[in-house]
């Protein structure tokens, strides 16, 4: 009796207070995303081209946020820390951007020795964008030697929550089936914590370094979509660069980005 | 032949049985009667299309949950699985205590129920594109509660971290705390694990356990199975080792070889973890070394979950009616101070603090479970002791949407008349209305100060001009205020409450945690208690009354005697 009092009481409650129905945005949702094929096969590439470029930032750059470290500062506070969301350095060079090929269906495998690694280190996840393949394990290092939680916001696949204790030195993670991304990566114990991990499906994907520079290799000739994803930035999907590429040659394609 | 017929239908029922039994799902199909159910019941909170956003949504925190992502943090199932269907019927029919989630155990039928169940799940396609039933958690293995389990899990739990958002004795007061979100970036306040009755998953040993090793799936608190304790694979003995070895500044050779072998049997056990967890299949071998691993995981797990346990009351105590009234301990001399012992003889009244959600602002979403009081008087003064759990220590921070100032505060509630006798009105319980009420209000940011107030309604309080007759000292440790409050019984100011013993006086409570947005109206409070000072029969002082009863009766009898005299003599 008690308790259906309680449910349809909260349920006139609930009526009571009609709030505004979120809006739903997956449309902006799905533009933040990488476009991945239907399908991939990997073959042995010989005599492939190559991409290569440089982003840059256009805009004013915006001053580097200072993150404010609330616990551990011993381990943590160590040095200053930004935030990373977008990091800018000389001649407007544009870090941790995504460049990939939207639209390729055959191409090279995986290199398998290549570490799929994070390094959890002063509180900080480096490197700040990494891409995992599909069906292989994310492995978390904490250098920290103190507690830090792997959250990481899959959708598509299941969102992860481990905890890796102060001892826990190395913990690879189980390998997901679905191509997904980019997903953001969190510690809940320091919520400052972010980093952006995309699985996929084949090995065309890239991230630029400090000096915005990317390089794709092995890339079978023919015509493909070039595309790219940045943090603060955003995507191309909608309309990504068409490129082609010649058996042995190497062609440049440079990006300039806006903040979004 | 009547025999055997039944013989074999009662062989084809068993068979079913256990047919039924080998895949544990027992919700219907989905069918246009779940989906009415639904619609009717669940909708409002969950949205149509189930994804937590329905119209009373906004309000609600914890957020109702989004369906169309397959994450239910009351699992009985490992982590990354589904919930059963059980599981599922479960929430519905017991609720989530803490949360707007009701139980519906009596307003909906448990068929209506499994209905329900068939159909939020077709708000995800996980629950369709799974070919294996959910893993459950082994519960077998349960460690008897024990003092010495009890230590055991209390250094695993700050050896795995626990502390970080639980806070050292467990008030959800850790240093992480006031920063966790979920998984839609809201507030997600760790549980204090002293108040196993707002867990919302119960508060069971086994449901401890389960929490903790399948973690609340899209909430901060992750998941501890397997693989996430340092040295699985290893003996509980090899793995303090490799942590004492990890420690060293220097290792010799011979100890660094042990250390690579106790590094290469565990490295070894994950593998076999992950690669049970993707789906590989093991041999043999490989089953043995996992099934070792999770043994002395899962007796770990135990451990912990029986620490958890020792940190709560066996039940929620009773809120603080009928023989548990508050009752003021007469004591000669001296009242004691805050930090006296004479205050652990008492047991502590607990009065309930719940939302107030008459009037703008509201609190839909308290996280101040109660105030637990004690008192002591003498032949002038009473002194209360104000006890209450607060996961944050908040003095002045700023409300971003209002610009307002938020703090802790608390204020305790008495009629400015007492009212005589039980049936007469009592001032409306928040704050006054026509009959005002006398408060006494205490901030966090200035912890020795109490104010007198003179409230006739929220929005016309005042401060009383004489203050300063009531003394305060308070304290905030590990998640919890103190507060130490002396006045005399009887004061000068027509405004304040004198109080007598014996009397009964209405008393109430209201509570802010400047962290959870609390401010004004926004807070969390009880309706009218009662308050009495004990009176003590052999205490000389209440030999008086009736010795000056029988003596206005003495003289009553003498007065007619007088006047019996007089008229006579007329
Ligand atoms: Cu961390």
């Amino acid at each position: 009796m008690k308790s259906y009092l309680l449910a349809t009481l909260t349920v006139l409650l609930a009526c009571c207070y009609i709030g505004t129905v979120f809006a739903a945005d997956s449309d902006a949702g799905e533009m933040e995303m990488l476009v991945f094929p239907e399908a991939y096969k990997a073959m042995k590439v010989g005599n492939g081209g190559t991409i290569s470029g440089v982003v840059k930032f256009e805009g004013d750059v915006p001053e580097k946020k200072a993150l404010e470290i609330t616990k551990d500062k011993q381990v943590c506070g160590a040095d200053e820390k930004f935030d990373e969301s977008l990091v800018v350095g000389e001649g407007n060079a544009l870090k941790n951007t995504i460049v990939y090929l939207i639209d390729i269906s055959t191409g090279k495998d995986f290199d398998k020795d290549a570490k799929v690694e994070i390094d959890q280190k002063g509180c900080k996840f480096t490197p700040h964008v990494q891409i995992v393949p599909v069906g292989e394990r994310l492995t978390m290092l904490n250098s920290d030697k103190i507690m830090h939680n792997v959250h990481i916001f899959s959708k598509i696949n299941k969102s992860v929550n481990k905890a890796q204790p102060k001892a826990r030195r190395k913990m690879p993670l189980k390998a997901v089936k679905k191509a997904e991304g980019p997903v953001e990566v969190k510690c809940d114990v320091h919520g400052w914590m972010s980093a952006w991990i995309s699985y996929v499906p084949h090995p065309y994907f890239a991230v630029t370094n400090e000096k915005g520079e990317f390089t794709l290799e092995d890339v079978p000739a023919g015509e493909y979509k070039l595309g790219y994803w940045h943090e603060a930035c955003g995507t191309n999907s909608k309309a990504p660069v068409a490129v082609t590429v010649e058996a042995g040659g190497t062609i440049t394609q440079n990006f300039t980005l806006k903040l979004k | 032949m009547r025999i055997r017929t039944v013989a074999l239908l009662l062989i084809l029922f068993g068979m079913f049985g256990v047919l039924s039994l080998t895949y544990a799902q027992n919700a219907p199909e989905a069918s246009e009667k779940g989906k009415q159910v639904y619609e009717n019941s669940c909708a409002h909170c969950h949205g149509t299309e189930g994804r937590g956003d329905g119209s009373a949504a906004e309000n609600l925190l914890p957020k109702p949950r989004d369906f169309t992502r397959g994450l239910y943090k009351i699992r009985s199932t490992g982590t990354g699985e589904l919930p059963t269907d059980q599981d599922l019927f479960d929430i519905i029919t017991e609720g989530m205590p803490g949360s707007s989630m009701p139980p519906w155990d009596t307003a909906l039928s448990a068929n209506d129920r499994w209905e329900v169940v068939a159909y939020i799940k077709t708000f995800y396609d996980g629950f369709k594109e799974a070919e294996t039933p959910p893993k459950q958690i082994n519960l077998s293995g349960k460690v008897p509660y024990s003092e010495q389990s009890v230590e055991t899990g209390k250094a695993l739990y700050t050896e795995l971290g626990c502390v970080e958002c639980h806070g050292n004795i467990g008030r959800g007061d850790g240093t992480s705390a006031p920063d966790l979100t979920d998984e839609w970036g809201f507030q997600s306040w760790p549980a204090n694990l002293t108040q196993g009755w707002n867990f919302r998953g119960g508060a069971d040993t086994e449901d401890i356990f389960k929490r903790f090793v399948g973690g609340l799936a899209g909430s901060a608190m992750p998941a501890f199975e397997g693989d996430s304790f340092p040295g699985f694979g290893l003996t509980a003995e090899e793995s303090s080792r490799m942590i004492e070895l990890d420690n060293k500044d220097e290792m010799t050779e011979a100890e660094e070889e042990e250390s690579a072998q106790l590094y290469e049997k565990y490295d070894a056990a994950v593998d076999i973890a992950l690669n049970l967890a993707e789906g590989t299949e093991l041999s043999a071998e490989e089953k043995q070394i996992y099934d070792d691993a999770m043994k002395v995981v899962y007796e770990k797990s135990w451990h912990l979950a029986n620490y958890v346990k020792s940190l709560m009351p066996e039940k929620r105590p009773e809120p603080a009616i009928g023989n548990n009234v508050l009752r003021s301990q007469y004591i000669h001399g001296e009242l004691p101070e805050m930090d006296n012992a004479a205050w652990e003889t008492l047991e502590a009244r607990y009065f309930p603090l719940v939302g107030q959600i008459v009037i703008e602002p509201r609190q839909f979403n308290p996280t101040i479970d109660a105030v637990n009081v004690k008192s002591y008087y003498n032949d002038t003064e009473v002194a209360f002791l104000f006890v209450w759990d607060d996961r944050t220590h908040t003095t002045d921070e700023t409300d971003e949407e209002t610009g307002k100032t938020l703090e802790d505060a608390l204020a305790v509630q008495f009629p400015a008349k007492v009212p005589q006798g039980p049936t007469a009105p009592k001032p409306y319980f928040l704050w006054g209305g026509r009959l005002p009420v006398y408060l006494w209000h205490w901030k966090a940011s200035a912890p020795e100060q109490v104010t007198e107030l003179t409230a006739k309604g929220v929005n016309n309080a005042e401060v009383q001009e004489a203050q300063g007759e009531l003394k305060a000292q308070a304290t905030y440790t590990e998640g919890q205020y103190k507060l130490w409050v002396k006045r005399a019984l009887k004061t000068e100011d027509k405004k304040d409450l004198q109080l007598d013993p014996g009397v009964f006086v209405p008393i109430a409570f209201s509570a802010w945690d400047g962290a959870n947005g609390d401010v004004d109206t926004k807070r969390v409070m009880t309706s009218w208690y009662t308050f009495v000072l004990e009176p003590v029969p052999s205490s000389k002082r209440f030999i008086y009354p009736p010795v000056i009863a029988l003596l206005s009766v003495g003289f009553l009898f003498g007065l007619r005697a007088f006047v019996q005299r007089r008229n006579s003599e007329e």
